[in-house]
């Protein structure tokens, strides 16, 4: 034997995961969809730097400041700016009320949460309002009745379009593994309630529900959305889960843990549940696209968080009593079919690189 | 059978009075009552006197806490009497008998169109499986699978009422009719199926993408087995052994699917009703919880569950006639 095929049979055989993203690279279409996603993660974490008219750095009055992660969180932004009243408006104050200042601004001066105005920027127009507001050079994706930056707010609702599948399926994930888990794995009467549970949760129909639910919840915010929106997301990942568990905990691997000594929870959480997480991984990718889409229904129906925030679903919200401006519903309709699609085709690409009767199929 | 049939009944009876209470809870929890938000929102001047609000929450039930109403609720239910809705001054029942009409005038052409486009596509995806037709229609149908319902209505809307406006083409924006009653019937009709047009689109191309899916990936799962080899074998041609030997064997997961489509076939859409100003049992459902209107909303719920339940019960029953393998007890 020589060396180089002794090196090549020492090697550990690849790992089921390492294994399926193998598989999944494969698939240009899902590869295409990924980079979809990773391009709305780097938008969404560099949104006040793309669009925005707070410096992203400068330098005032001696010091370094970073006004723009106040689109984060307000209190974020130095109180200083609050102080020599600058009210928002950082080009004309910085230069005046210190010459020596410096900054550098975001890609597009255009705010998402108010209208751009005159010589704000030396030597721009107006954001224009109403119907006037067509695409141009100034407003990419032009701008509402109101006059605010439609590409601003689609920048801006990148963010709030990427946490809400991400918070919701976690917490939904989280639920449905839970509940499922414990039911499967146990059987008998805690089955029965976790089942039963499970069951009464899919018979309210979900939107009836979540409007109910963010009735009670007075003063809406986008947290409390997602975490309604999570709270009511998880039956068919619980299902999924209970089968996937059902099966498992007769396998000979259990049996040897237990007779190992090993606890009920050590079982089922380090056990068990790696080996089931691929087929619950699935429905959880395509759970992100739907919540994305429930929010967007909810904003659209005017029942999501309230107006300061900036979803994608609020823009189209603002389309419904304005049908002649159709940059209102081209573009946030565009970015949430896309973000839903892009999301749907992950979970196929990971459905069937995960899944062995696929796989089998294709041989 | 008899005894399965009395134990799912039973084990569905508790499940419905667990939902009820549930979401009784729910609507007596939300902030305001039916009448502080009806007349609060109308007019600030109309607004209650506290005395006459407390003598009018009495004759309604509301002044005690929401389980004893609840109690009062399902009582009444039992004697077979959903109450009368307090903001709309109806019997429920009689509320309901008045939506259910367009509703299903909707989703009941959108069912029978997605399933009457869906199994032909369904068949077609997999007798032409990877070829450059198939692969297109497919990318076609699952990019229409992730197209939100609510973009696809303002899109159809701006395309049919605003751009086409004054045209052959020209549809109408929304509500179900623009003639007054008295209108020659068949002129009335017309004019209804123009406003159904738009909605009608709206609940049936999602649905239709998704079914079809469904009917290709269950096709391709049955297409792999050895008695599809045997009757290709046995020189059965190519759609003899897709429609008879392959399609039937994937009926108990499509009668499962209908099953779960029953209670969407009464309950309807609340965002297509919704944006369509469509007068169906999706939007009362909405508008009554705006207005914390408890009846109509139990009613509702009620009927919503009691269908849930009875589709998966019907899709349960249906295997064993799909299937004789398939033994309900």
């Amino acid at each position: 034997m020589r060396v180089s095929e002794e090196i090549e049979a020492a090697k550990p055989s690849r790992g089921f995961w390492s294994d399926a993203w193998q598989r999944y690279r494969r698939r240009p279409i899902g590869m295409l969809a990924l980079g979809f996603v990773l391009f709305l993660t780097i938008v969404a974490i560099f949104a006040p730097a793309i669009a925005g008219t707070k410096p992203v750095v400068c330098s005032y009055k001696g010091t370094l400041y970073f006004p723009c992660l106040g689109y984060f969180n307000r209190s974020w932004e130095s109180p200083i700016f609050t102080k020599d009243k600058f009210r928002g408006t950082y080009p004309k104050n910085l230069k005046q009320k210190d010459p020596e200042s410096w900054a550098v601004w975001p890609l597009v001066f255009q705010d998402p949460y108010r209208r751009v105005r005159e010589n704000e920027w030396p030597g721009r127009r107006e954001n224009p309002s109403r119907d006037e507001g067509h695409p141009n050079r100034w407003n990419l994706f032009g701008t509402d009745q109101y006059g605010v930056d439609i590409f601003a707010k689609m920048v801006h609702g990148t963010t709030i379009a990427l946490l809400v599948g991400f918070v919701s399926m976690g917490l939904a994930g989280s639920i449905g593994v839970l509940v499922g888990a414990l039911g499967g794995y146990f059987g008998g009467w805690v089955d029965m309630i976790t089942s039963r549970l499970t069951e009464i949760v899919m018979c309210i129909p979900t939107l009836v529900l979540i409007l109910a639910l963010i009735a009670v919840v007075e003063k809406p915010t986008i947290w409390k959305t997602m975490a309604i929106i999570g709270a009511t997301g998880w039956t068919g990942i619980a299902r999924l889960t209970r089968a996937e568990f059902l099966r498992l905990r007769q396998t000979e691997f259990v049996m040897a843990a237990r007779a190992t000594g090993a606890g009920s929870l050590r079982i089922m959480f380090r056990h068990i549940l790696p080996n089931a997480l691929a087929p619950v991984l699935v429905p959880i990718t395509f759970g992100i696209a739907s919540a994305i889409l429930v929010e967007g229904s909810l904003s659209f129906l005017g029942f999501g968080p309230p107006p300061p925030t900036a979803s994608w679903g609020s823009v189209l919200n603002s389309a419904r009593s304005n049908l002649q401006l159709w940059w209102l519903v081209v573009f946030p309709g565009a970015g949430i079919f896309l973000t839903v699609l892009a999301y749907n085709l992950v979970g196929e690409g990971l459905q069937e690189a995960t899944d062995p009767r696929l796989r089998e199929a294709k041989k | 059978m008899i005894t399965y049939l009395l134990r799912r009944i039973l084990l569905g009876l508790v499940t419905l009075v667990v939902i009820t209470l549930m979401v009784y809870g729910l609507a007596r929890s939300m902030p305001g009552n039916p009448l502080t938000v009806q007349l609060g929102e109308s007019d600030p001047s109309r607004k209650l006197n506290p005395e006459d609000q407390q003598r009018m929450l009495e004759i309604y039930g509301l002044d005690k806490p929401w389980p004893v109403g609840y109690v009062q609720w399902i009582s009444k239910v039992i004697q077979g009497d959903l109450g009368r809705s307090i903001t709309r001054k109806q019997p429920v029942t009689q509320l309901i008998g008045e939506r259910i009409g367009p509703t299903v005038l909707i989703s009941g052409t959108a069912l029978f169109l997605t399933w009457f486009l869906a199994i032909p596509l369904g068949l077609y995806a997999s007798a032409r499986g990877g070829r450059i037709d198939e692969r297109f229609t497919g990318l076609v149908l699952y990019a229409l699978y992730s197209f939100p319902t609510f973009v696809a209505a303002l899109f159809l809307q701006i395309i049919f009422a605003v751009w086409l406006r004054d045209t052959h083409w020209e549809l109408p924006l929304f509500g179900m009719s623009d003639l007054s009653s008295d209108a020659p019937f068949f002129a009335r009709c017309r004019d209804v199926a123009w406003h159904a047009i738009l909605p009608i689109t709206c609940q049936t191309y999602v649905v239709l993408a998704y079914n079809s899916r469904f009917i290709k990936a269950n096709l391709e799962e049955v297409v792999r087995q050895d008695f599809i080899r045997t009757a290709r074998a046995k020189g059965a041609g190519p759609w003899r052994v897709l429609v008879h030997h392959a399609f039937r064997n994937t009926l108990i997961p499509l009668v499962t699917l209908l099953g779960l489509s029953l209670p969407a076939l009464v309950g309807g859409s609340v965002i297509i009703e919704q944006i369509f100003t469509w007068p169906g049992m999706g939007r009362l459902f909405f508008e009554s919880i705006r207005e914390r209107d408890y009846p109509t909303i139990m009613g509702l719920t009620l009927m919503f569950s009691v269908l849930t339940l009875a589709g998966q019960l019907l899709a349960d029953l249906l295997y064993s006639i799909v299937d004789p393998r398939v033994n309900v007890e």
